[in-house]
């Protein structure tokens, strides 16, 4: 039985077909309200979800698909899964707005509208799966959505080589993710998470355990961009149409992180890796914060911050603990928001100005205000300056890392977001420093593009300094993941 | 069929597969080391899914995955393809050592 609010998942194709019916009508602009009608219904259909959620007895809804566990698929959504997909799907909701200016001189856009919806749908699937089957095909829904509106420009050659590398890589992830779900099943005979973790949860470290983790950190790795399998990202973002930047940076490498987050605590016990994923965060963080200070383009830049960002979410998922993972969460919705806005805000100065490199844009801030400010208000929230909302998921991180012994962490993360600001701040100072001669001479962006961003850029210094609301849903969802474990298990088995 | 046999396939198969993406240079043999590395996974299923219901019986989830999992295949190598058609379009080669000019 299929609850009304799922049945958002059939939307992509309500856009595609609605798309499709406006083109051959030629009514204009049916398939640009269709999309965003269908982004907006999911961000409430996700709503409804939560509400449905904190209802349940244990905080758990359970929706079988034709016959029982083993045998059938199903969704099993906890606070954590709504928490990821009320991230998605607000992002959705902007970048698909945002796209209706940024777009509109751009061919196929029926089929671009039906993939954004896609991509979204596959990442809220993921989050709602309940078993690994489930995940994989929702997993693989996204990545497929992605690969094409990654190379959607097809016309210049960017995008294609960008779109082929980004393709090799995720599909060799994925593959990985299959074996590993192929040995659990080996040992557990199941692919139901309740039952895999009845199964196997708190058993000794055995060899096969040893090597299904490792295949989980590389293929979940390689999504989440994880230094060293992180080398599709830096080509595959900037490439990419502003939007489609921003959902990926934003949302797409959290859901890897969420699915090997997710994996782990069903298989494991967290001091079991957590030194692993300690080494694999200082490696992420220092290595993605010395390359961006090297970019001339400001969208590589921002690709090179995200890597950054996702070593500093590793601190909290080594910590292991429920505090760590309330950082990791509230810092997958803030990352989302921020990331979202630094790239849409890109994505407008590129828009005005037609270039990516940042040496071009001096003085761009004195013509395009308020994109500027809301620039200014996206990077200062991923430096992690007080009053936006990076602040206060970068402290829970650093301070968790404290919590469980070590130290030695919170002193390089810390030392790394301090260093971050460098590079920030330089892009801030070309933008606002004085004109040059037979530099760019441009307009504000279209009124649309400038809502959009302006809304995020509030949302951003609200929950900087109302976090409330965030902290305690997120707070939740990490409960629900660390030590609702029984409950989760007990939803499904009997 | 004893195990060791079974478990050495899957490992040769993925090997291959891995060797196929890091060496070759054909963009469609890598393509091809894709889906062998997929088939390595899929072996894995259907030998994994004869274990566990004993001699005769095959346990009809494992099948059913596998089905799936060849249709997902053959959706992630149609993207592929069509990337490599572009490629060729725009470099003229379907050397993928050619593709070098976005740096790192």
């Amino acid at each position: 039985m299929i609850p009304t609010p799922l049945l958002i998942m059939l939307s992509p194709i309500v856009v595609f077909l609605v798309g499709f019916l406006g083109e051959e009508l030629k009514v204009k602009n049916l398939r640009e309200a269709a999309a965003v009608a269908a982004s907006a219904a999911s961000v409430v259909a996700v709503y409804m979800l939560y509400l449905m959620v904190e209802a349940a007895p244990d905080g758990i809804l359970v929706f079988y698909l034709q016959a029982l566990p083993p045998l059938g698929a199903c969704f099993e959504i906890d606070m954590l899964g709504v928490f990821i997909a009320l991230s998605v799907a607000l992002l959705t909701f902007f970048a698909t707005l945002y796209s209706v200016r940024y777009m509109e001189h751009d061919t196929r856009l029926t089929e671009f509208y039906a993939l954004l919806s896609a991509m979204s749908v596959g990442m809220i699937g993921v989050a709602f799966a309940g078993d690994f089957f489930t995940l994989f095909v929702f997993w693989e829904l996204m990545c497929i959505s992605s690969y094409v509106l990654v190379a959607f420009r097809k016309e210049a050659w960017g995008p294609i080589e960008a779109g082929f590398k980004y393709l090799v890589m995720s599909a060799l992830g994925a593959t990985i993710i299959f074996l590993a779900m192929a040995f659990l099943y080996g040992m557990a005979g199941t692919v139901n998470f309740a039952q895999l973790s009845n199964a196997l949860h708190g058993q000794p470290m055995s060899m096969w355990l040893y090597i299904v983790f490792g295949l989980l950190v590389v293929g979940f790795g390689i999504k989440a961009a994880i230094v060293p399998m992180h080398t599709w990202l830096p080509d595959a973002h900037p490439e990419a149409p502003s939007p489609i930047s921003a959902m990926l940076s934003g949302m797409l490498i959290e859901t890897g992180l969420y699915g090997l987050c997710r994996i782990l605590f069903l298989v494991y016990e967290p001091p079991a890796f957590g030194a692993a994923i300690a080494a694999l965060s200082i490696l992420t963080m220092c290595f993605a914060n010395l390359l961006a200070l090297l970019q001339p383009d400001i969208k590589r830049l921002l690709a090179y911050s995200s890597i950054a960002q996702m070593g500093y979410m590793l601190v909290g998922l080594s910590a292991g603990s429920a505090y760590g993972m309330l950082g990791l969460t509230a810092h997958i919705f803030n990352h989302s928001l921020m990331k979202g806005l630094a790239f849409l805000s890109s994505g407008s100065l590129i828009h005005m100005t037609g270039t990516r490199e940042i040496e071009k844009m001096k003085g761009v801030g004195r013509m395009m205000p308020v994109t500027t400010f809301t620039m200014f208000v996206a990077l200062l929230g991923l430096g992690g300056v007080p009053t936006t909302n990076g602040f206060i998921s970068k402290f829970i991180l650093f301070s968790s890392a404290l919590g469980a012994g070590m130290w030695w962490l919170t002193v390089i993360g810390v030392i790394n977001s301090a260093f971050s600001m460098a590079y920030y701040l330089r892009v801030l100072k070309i933008l606002v420093s004085a004109p040059e001669e037979g530099g760019p001479k441009v307009s504000e962006a279209p009124l649309l593009m400038v809502i959009v961003t302006a809304a995020m850029a509030a949302l951003i210094i609200l929950f900087g300094v109302y976090p409330a609301p965030i902290i305690n849903l997120a707070d939740s969802a990490s409960k629900a993941l660390v030590n609702g474990l029984g409950k989760y298990i007990g939803a499904v088995l009997p | 069929m004893n195990e060791a046999v079974v478990l050495g396939s899957i490992f040769a198969l993925f090997s291959t597969g891995v060797y196929c993406i890091a060496v070759k240079r054909n963009m469609i043999r890598i393509l091809l080391g894709i889906e062998i590395m997929l088939n390595s996974g899929n072996l894995a299923f259907i030998y994994f899914a004869s274990l566990k219901s004993g001699r005769g019986f095959i346990d009809p989830l494992g099948q059913s995955i596998v089905i799936m999992s060849i249709i997902i295949g053959g959706c992630v190598v149609a993207v592929g393809l069509s990337l490599v058609v572009n490629a060729y379009r725009h470099f003229k080669t379907m050397d993928v050592r050619k593709l070098r000019r976005l740096k790192w």
